[in-house]
């Protein structure tokens, strides 16, 4: 398996931060982990790390419901970004809403990113899963 | 011959003879003339007396020249009538009597020719020719037939037509009684029976209308006349007419009938029916337009336009209505409009209208037909509050389940993936970390449900009695329970309510909304400026609405707005925003029937509206 440098998870839920980083760290597959509580903290970073010319996460976990930013602004501004490489971006969310799945079939097709819809509870083989490089 | 003293004697004698009279001898030659007769011809005695009568004659008519011939043949008694025609055109009817002269030994010497100028009475012959022609004419156009009735010879006479009506042969000879007898028993012969009484006795003129069996048993319509006619002032007789108006009788009968049924079946119609002249003036209206101007009569308001029941501006709008229809000569079909009558009673018609034409093809008038539909209007209204109660609580109810199924999903996604560590965990630092983990999301759970079920009380709990409430008493309350807050940072609370203001609520519900909206104010306050809060209210159709606003943070409604009242959505940095506070108090306002806006703007402030329903 290929070693990921940097994955990001956008989560408000400290509970799901915490099991995420748990599996993936035991997966031993990346480097980095970087965790932010909204989308909006999220963003933010990028366009740092996209001004610096620094590395950015090639695996994106992202939560819909949260403050400030949701989920889906957060997609909507990321792919709006001049940004080359595929990102794989993975929706984890409990919404059982179907326009929720609506939304995401709008953004996969609308953007070069790698983008699933993943619904919680998400198991350890399956974050390895969501965890290849796009 | 005749002796000359003899002559003149004669000649004198004839010459005063009343009678216009000549005495031609054997040769016709004129032998004595009457004045009078001079006088028709207009001759002078020397220009006749001597001369052949043919002769004399002969530059007129040949009609005349034959007529005075013929008498000269010596036919015993002849008497004709021709025209004579004179030289200027004059035209004169005579009538020539003929006998022979004889003279004192019975020899006949000549002939006396007598003429009598009848122009007036032939004349008034042709005139009554004509008038006959006519009459039969009229009498066989009309079906008029001729009777005439004379007493002395008891003897009643009958024309073709009169017998025809009859239906008896022409040699029917008729008989006053059996006349009488041929009236339909019953109203129609006790009728004829003393019209004819009547005119005997009282010199009265009569014209009925009856009914007449017929010789061959049909029964018909006759309008029967007769005049009673008088010699010396006795009763001598009676002339009159009968005319066979069966078929005008059954027509007119057919259109009543035909008028009785269109009458009945517009005035039983569900509909307001009626016609209007040029001028939009009603000239016919039915049961149900006469009951619904509240006239009690038609003739109440035949003649009256619509300003006359309306308020000027559906008057007016009707009018433009016909101009129209009339103008164009097309309908006007199933148009939706609101009657508003003077005394402000409403009623919405679907109505038709229909241009009348003459055989011209111009308008002369309308006709209106129009449906009530009120009730159904009103039911519609009903229906689509109906509905939108039903959508918008089916949307509630959807939106309800979401949050449910989120959040327990969530909250259990939690649950199976920390237990799922915890089997698997060897270390005990860990295990007990996991374990924190689990309390926590246990303890967020139990919020979660209480929050969910404080939703569900809101909304199923409609026993809940509204009561009216000032209130400035409410606000009063609310702010000193939060004065603490409120003075640690010197927010200005500035209320110009008046205080008789009165809100209908759920004493609860208005304490929970309150104290949110103000906390709100309080907690998402901006730092770099004194904070104030202020309250004012308005009146808005059947809602009293308390403005809340505030210079505080703002809110981005264009990314927001949706989401505001939402469960479990913050939107500021805050620490204690949970993001349940306005989704119960937007649940319990519409619980009141009440709604919420907002208006606001980033750095600015923001305003919230609550309108509380005075109604329901």
């Amino acid at each position: 398996m290929t070693k990921i440098n940097t994955i990001c998870i956008i989560d408000d839920d400290p509970i799901t931060v915490f099991g995420m980083r748990k599996m993936l760290q035991s997966l031993l597959i990346c480097n980095t982990i970087n965790t932010f509580g909204n989308g909006k903290l999220a963003i933010d970073n990028i366009k740092t790390i996209i001004a610096e010319g620094a590395a950015l996460p090639e695996v994106i976990f992202l939560d819909i419901n949260m403050p400030i930013m949701d989920g889906w602004q957060f997609l909507q501004e990321f792919i709006e970004l001049p940004i080359q490489d595929k990102v794989r971006i993975n929706i984890i969310t409990s919404s059982i809403d179907s326009t929720d799945q609506k939304k995401w079939q709008h953004y996969k097709d609308k953007t070069h990113h790698t983008v699933t819809y993943n619904n919680k509870p998400i198991r350890k083989n399956e974050i390895a899963q969501m965890s290849i490089v796009a | 011959m005749l002796k000359r003293g003899q002559t003149t004697n004669n000649n004198y004698l004839v010459k005063q003879l009343p009678k216009a009279t000549v005495f031609v001898n054997r040769r016709k030659v004129i032998v004595f003339v009457s004045d009078k007769w001079l006088n028709d011809f207009q001759l002078a005695g020397n220009e006749a007396i001597g001369k052949n009568i043919i002769s004399l004659f002969k530059n007129t008519n040949l009609e005349w020249q034959k007529g005075v011939s013929e008498c000269l043949k010596g036919l015993p008694n002849l008497i004709l009538t021709a025209n004579y025609i004179d030289s200027n055109k004059n035209s004169k009817w005579f009538e020539l009597q003929s006998t022979d002269w004889f003279d004192e030994n019975e020899n006949v010497v000549g002939t006396i020719l007598q003429v009598e100028d009848v122009s007036l009475r032939v004349l008034a012959e042709n005139k009554l020719e004509k008038l006959e022609i006519l009459s039969k004419d009229i009498s066989d156009k009309a079906e008029i037939g001729f009777w005439d009735y004379n007493l002395a010879a008891d003897k009643l006479i009958w024309d073709n037509r009169t017998k025809a009506i009859h239906e008896v042969a022409e040699d029917y000879i008729p008989n006053f009684i059996d006349a009488l007898n041929f009236y339909k028993v019953g109203n129609s012969r006790n009728t004829i029976s003393m019209t004819t009484n009547k005119a005997i006795s009282q010199e009265i003129a009569f014209s009925e209308k009856l009914q007449l069996v017929t010789a061959k048993g049909n029964e018909i319509w006759v309008i029967s006349s007769g005049k009673p006619l008088y010699e010396k002032g006795k009763f001598s007789g009676m002339v009159g007419t009968i005319q066979n108006i069966n078929e005008r009788h059954l027509t007119e009968t057919k259109t009543k009938e035909n008028q009785h049924l269109l009458r009945t079946l517009i005035d039983n119609l569900p509909l307001n029916v009626y016609i209007k002249d040029l001028e939009s003036r009603k000239i016919l209206a039915n049961k149900a337009e006469v009951e619904y101007c509240e006239a009690l009569t038609e003739d109440e308001i035949l003649g009256k336009d619509d300003f006359a029941f309306f308020d000027k501006k559906t008057a007016k709008s009707s009018r433009q209505d016909d101009l129209i229809v009339m103008r164009d000569l097309k309908p006007i079909l199933s148009h939706e409009a609101l009657h508003i009558k003077k005394d402000g009673s409403t009623t919405t018609f679907l109505t038709s209208k229909i241009p009348l034409k003459d055989t011209d093809g111009h308008a002369y008038g309308m006709v209106g037909i129009s449906l009530d539909i009120s009730d159904r209007k009103k039911k519609e209204i009903e229906l689509r509050n109906l509905i939108d109660v039903t959508s918008s609580q089916n949307k509630q109810l959807i939106n309800f389940a979401h949050i449910v199924s989120h959040n327990l999903r969530s909250h259990s996604a939690n649950f199976s993936m920390l237990l799922d560590f915890l089997a698997s965990e060897k270390c005990e630092d860990e295990k007990q970390k996991i374990m924190n983990m689990l309390l926590k999301a246990s303890d967020n759970l139990l919020d979660t449900l209480h929050h969910l079920n404080e939703v569900v009380e809101i909304n199923t709990n409609t026993n809940l009695k509204k009561k009216s409430i000032k209130l400035n008493t409410k606000i009063a309350a609310v702010t000193k329970n939060l004065s603490g807050e409120i003075n640690e940072h010197n927010i200005e609370v500035i209320n110009s309510i008046p205080n008789n203001v009165k809100i209908r609520v759920i004493p609860d519900y208005i304490d929970n909304i309150l104290t949110n909206f103000i906390t709100n104010v309080i907690k998402y306050r901006s730092p770099d400026r004194a904070s104030f809060m202020k309250l004012s209210s308005s009146q808005e159709e059947h809602y009293t609405v308390l403005h809340i606003e505030d210079n505080g943070l703002g809110i981005d409604l264009q990314k927001y707005g949706e989401k505001l009242f939402g469960m479990y959505k913050t939107f500021h940095d805050n620490q204690d925003a949970q993001g349940i506070g306005l989704f119960i108090t937007k649940n319990q306002i519409e619980a009141m029937n009440g709604k919420i806006s907002v208006e606001s703007k980033v750095g600015k402030g923001t305003i919230f509206k609550i309108y509380f329903n005075d109604k329901n």
